[in-house]
């Protein structure tokens, strides 16, 4: 086993962790998106009449879900470009 | 770290100014020169501008709400969103809501407008009775103030962010051509998100100023009443 000293080991970990955390954080939230455009298709389909209102609630409610991809997206780029851990080992 | 942190550009008197605020100016100098040109020659372009944002707020308001009195601000809201998000094709300028401190800033004051056009609205005290109808509700309440005021600044800055950040890698990689869908992509996004954060202030502001229905009967009723007697 190598002897890694600390900063190294602090980067290697934030970038294995980031990669797992932006893979979870991408595919739930589109697969739920993916369940709520298909639930508003579906209801589309079954009357047209009332597709500018479900257009209006499926984007408020699919940026509402998206923001939860976002968050994931903030947290991984300040671990990778502003990591906070890194100052406090040095 | 330049991607997350903006650049630091120069210094007014040890205030440093970002790259972020310098195309905020100039974007706010491009919007008044575009106001006057269209008050001058177009009015009529002006005005459907205006009908078309006022659509768009009347979507989600309650129905028997006078919409000239939150316009102004939505709509400023909007123009400012709209120009401010696909700024960063402009050549040497990025767009100014992709620095956190613009968003914050809209965010509080979206929360700010909330409170006060529901003071405004239903008084002081008769805000503060609906603020929280079961007062066990109140810390629920609070929380979702504050939560919604931070994923407001949060959602626009990340999509904005991400949007301008894949376009750039993808430009570093492969400059010619290849980025150009990514780009229109952040436009379609960036508009997108503007649509959103003004249809979701509008919606904040409409649950501010609206009276609850069971409050407006007995309001009736009580009415009702003191005349008959």
């Amino acid at each position: 086993m190598w002897q890694l000293d600390s900063s190294t080991l602090i980067t290697v970990v934030t970038i294995i962790a980031s990669s797992i955390g932006i893979v979870l954080g991408a595919i739930v939230p589109a697969v739920m998106e993916g369940i709520a455009v298909q639930k508003a298709l579906d209801g589309i389909t079954r009357q047209p009449e009332a597709a500018n209102d479900l257009r209006t609630t499926l984007l408020i409610s699919m940026a509402l879900l998206e923001s939860t991809a976002i968050y994931v997206l903030l947290v991984i780029l300040v671990l990778l470009f502003a990591n906070p851990l890194l100052d406090r080992f040095f | 770290m330049d991607a997350v942190i903006p650049k630091t550009v120069f210094y007014i008197f040890s205030l440093p100014i970002s790259d972020t605020l310098v195309s905020t100016w100039v974007m706010m100098a491009i919007i008044i020169i575009i106001a006057f040109l269209i008050r001058k020659f177009k009015p009529t372009a002006g005005e459907m501008i205006v009908e078309m944002i006022n659509d768009i707020i009347g979507s989600v308001m309650p129905e028997d709400i006078n919409l000239t009195k939150f316009l102004p601000f939505l709509g400023t809201l909007a123009i400012f969103l709209f120009f401010g998000n696909i700024f960063s094709v402009v050549p040497r300028m990025v767009s100014p809501t992709a620095n956190l401190s613009t968003t914050a800033a809209l965010a509080i004051l979206v929360f700010l407008a909330v409170h006060f056009y529901g003071i405004s609205e239903k008084g002081l005290w008769g805000y503060i009775k609906d603020f929280a109808n079961p007062i066990f509700m109140l810390p629920m309440e609070i929380v979702g103030q504050l939560s919604r005021t931070l994923s407001l600044a949060v959602r626009l800055f990340g999509n904005i962010l991400s949007t301008d950040l894949i376009a750039a890698i993808v430009f570093s990689l492969i400059p010619f051509l290849v980025p150009l869908p990514l780009i229109a992509l952040g436009l379609l996004t960036g508009i997108l998100q503007a649509y959103i954060f003004v249809v979701l202030a509008s919606l904040y502001i409409g649950s501010a100023v609206e009276i609850e229905e069971m409050e407006q009967e007995r309001r009736l009723l009580r009415k009702e009443a003191s005349e008959s007697i």
